[in-house]
């Protein structure tokens, strides 16, 4: 593209060459001959210079236009393999070297809409109850992002798990994000909707290229019930040392939804546990579907970066939670109260990954909700907590492939305490764990202690395949191999 | 003496931001502190196909963007304007690096996502102090990452390295 100006510059300098070889010919008799030329030559060299100079930034110019023109074209074709690739439209004009024209109003209502989305895939095979072998598209999560100025931005995932939704089947449509974040300064923003916890280490980074191991830790799962979010607004930044804060007012649990008596085993292996909603967070969780909004909790998290490959940090969640209606005539309980906090820590010194991490959850006055249902296999439990330790290797690695190994040993609780009850009354020996018949198993107990060996091995930073062993020392027969496949965009 | 900067027009280089982003330096700025005292002369070059695929293979990062920004200062150093993807978003950056090629400072000029922003905390920009061509320039290796921020640390790592090869294959290569 030939500008007016750029032709004009181009004038000037022609101009000026031939300007200066008149000069050089109007004077043809000097005593120092030689070196006029050669001080001419110079200036003739300085200004071709400037010429290619002029010339190289035209053709930057035509490049740049021409890529936005393409981009534009085709905003939703990225290179997956290629992280230098613009995935969208808005960046490009985000570029250091835009056009020379001011930005233009988009030109597509889709320039500042980001697509993203992740995905895995489980084969679990218990390996002392291998009929219970199961194969699961156990999540697909689509995301749309939308920025609609350069302080305000929108969020959102939209995730299928367990791959049909039907009244049929077991699959779930859940919306997982849908937020506004806004910034109020450089240093601090404001975040309102359906917001995800800032707790542990995988909440807020859940997708299956952030963890090892085919399934995410049970303490993550069961103490801390990632994925967690809730409805609410929240302040959040980071100091120029590198503590990030992030504090809100949110929604909380329903213990309405809690169930006292259930007829069998809510779980009957590993992945069920970490599926069916059993523990005390995941039970009463309202993700924000005409949740219960008398009572509010506040949060305050903290995490320190201000060393590079280290990360410490620590968060605390209360509030007085919705309870259960208390029958005719009984006293009206107290309150309940929830308190989870959580401390978490990791390094990753050379090839080492090494994290850890402990939850501890508390709710107040229930021995009279307990009370009011004796005998019950599920009594809704007074504190909970979980912790583990992680150590993963990078053992090889090259391009953008990664192979490391790790090893983790976690133990969790969903049941440390009980007022009102001593504690789930279950029978013990092999019961009906299911209505069909002849379907036989024991009543799982709610704590255990798990080793998990594998390994994730990367294909470039958007798949991995995983493969892992969990060894369970009290549920024994939840031990299984796990095979996964991740992805994340 | 305040930085004495030679910016033929600036305007076409300014950081449009039309979307959700936090600026914590326009070019210039960047140019000012980095180079305070100096007097950047701007050198703007269009790679060629061989000098891409030369600093492809050098780098084992590809390049999107044919343009060069850099900006030569009199004592022989430069200051080179960049972009990488973080996760959704570009990144940019500019590198100084001395006459030697050596990475000076490393700053990053604006971030335009809700997570990862952390590339931009002073601690972890300075691991790049001192690297050169022929430097590893691997995260988890001698680029330690920020736990939550693993893609934008590592295409602001592939970055340098490929801009460090861009230095010894096309700036100082042309200085011999």
């Amino acid at each position: 593209m030939k500008t007016p100006m750029n032709l004009s510059l181009r004038a000037l300098l022609a101009l000026a060459v031939l300007s200066a070889a008149g000069a050089a010919q109007a004077d043809p008799v000097t005593s120092d001959a030689d070196a006029r030329e050669q001080k001419l030559e110079r200036h003739v060299e300085e200004l071709a210079r400037q010429l290619q100079a002029v010339q190289a930034e035209l053709q930057a110019l035509k490049a740049q236009n021409q890529a936005a023109a393409s981009a534009r074209a085709a905003p939703a074709s990225p290179a997956p393999q290629a992280p230098q690739q613009p995935v969208q439209t808005a960046a490009i004009a985000a570029a250091p070297t835009p056009p020379a024209a001011p930005a233009a109003p988009a030109s597509s209502p889709f320039e500042n809409l980001s697509l993203w989305g992740y995905g895995e895939v489980y084969y679990t095979h218990p390996t002392h109850d291998s009929k219970r072998t199961e194969f699961d598209l156990a999540r697909a999560v689509f995301g749309i992002g939308y920025k609609f100025d350069d302080r305000t931005l929108f969020n959102s995932e939209y995730e299928v798990e367990h791959a049909v939704s039907s009244a049929d089947d077991v699959g779930e449509f859940e919306v997982e994000q849908f937020y506004i974040d806004r910034l109020l300064s450089d240093q601090v923003g404001v975040r309102a909707g359906l917001i995800l916890m800032p707790f542990g280490l995988l909440n807020e980074y859940h997708e299956p290229t952030n963890f090892y191991g085919v399934q995410r830790n049970f303490v993550e799962t069961l103490i801390i019930p990632s994925t967690w979010r809730e409805g609410g607004a929240a302040l959040h930044g980071e100091t120029e040392f590198g503590l990030a804060w992030n504090a809100g007012i949110t929604s909380d649990q329903d213990l309405s939804k809690w169930n006292f008596a259930p007829e069998f085993p809510q779980y009957v292996t590993a992945l069920d546990l970490e599926d069916n909603d059993v523990a005390p967070l995941q039970a009463t969780h309202q993700e924000l579907a005409l949740a219960k909004g008398q009572h509010l909790a506040q949060y305050l998290a903290l995490n320190y970066n201000g060393v590079p490959g280290l990360k410490v940090g620590a968060s605390i969640f209360n509030g007085k939670l919705a309870t259960v209606p208390a029958p005719p005539n009984a006293p009206v309980p107290d309150d309940q109260h929830l308190t989870l906090w959580e401390a978490h820590a990791r390094w990753m010194p050379g090839n080492f990954d090494i994290s850890a991490l402990y939850a501890h959850g508390a709710i107040s006055n229930l021995a009279a909700i307990n009370a009011e249902n004796p005998g019950s296999p599920n009594p809704i439990p007074s504190s909970f907590l979980g912790y583990y330790g992680q150590v993963a290797y990078t053992a090889w690695q090259s391009g953008g492939y990664r192979f490391a190994p790790f090893v983790r040993w976690e133990h969790y609780d969903m049941g440390a305490s009980y007022e009102g009850v001593s504690g789930p009354v279950v029978p013990s020996g092999l019961v009906p764990v299911s209505a069909a018949p002849g379907d036989y198993g024991y009543w799982p107990r709610g704590f255990d202690r798990v080793w998990t060996f594998g390994a994730n091995y990367y294909l470039g930073p958007h798949v991995v395949l995983k493969a892992d062993y969990q060894s369970f020392r009290v549920n024994t027969d939840f031990s299984r191999y796990d095979l996964g496949l991740g992805l994340n965009f | 003496m305040k930085a004495r900067l030679l910016l033929i027009p600036l305007s076409p280089l300014a950081l449009v931001a039309p979307a959700y982003a936090v600026t914590y330096l326009t070019v210039e700025q960047a140019q000012t502190l980095m180079f305070e005292g100096s007097v950047l002369t701007r050198d703007f070059r269009v790679l060629t196909p061989e000098q891409i695929q030369a600093i492809e293979s050098d780098s084992g990062v590809k390049v999107a963007n044919p343009q060069l920004n850099a900006w030569r200062d009199g004592a022989g150093g430069w200051f080179v304007l960049d972009q990488v993807i973080g996760k959704h978003e570009f990144i940019n950056y500019a590198v100084a690096l001395d006459a030697n090629g050596a990475v000076r400072q490393l700053e990053i000029l604006d971030y335009h996502e809700s997570y990862g922003g952390e590339v931009h905390l002073p601690a972890w920009r300075r691991q790049f102090v001192g690297k050169h061509h022929g430097s590893q320039l691997q995260l988890n290796g001698d680029i330690k990452n920020i736990s939550g921020a693993t893609l934008s640390c590592g295409h602001v790592t592939d970055g340098v390295r490929r801009l460090l090869s861009t230095y010894a294959l096309v700036l100082a290569a042309a200085e011999h």
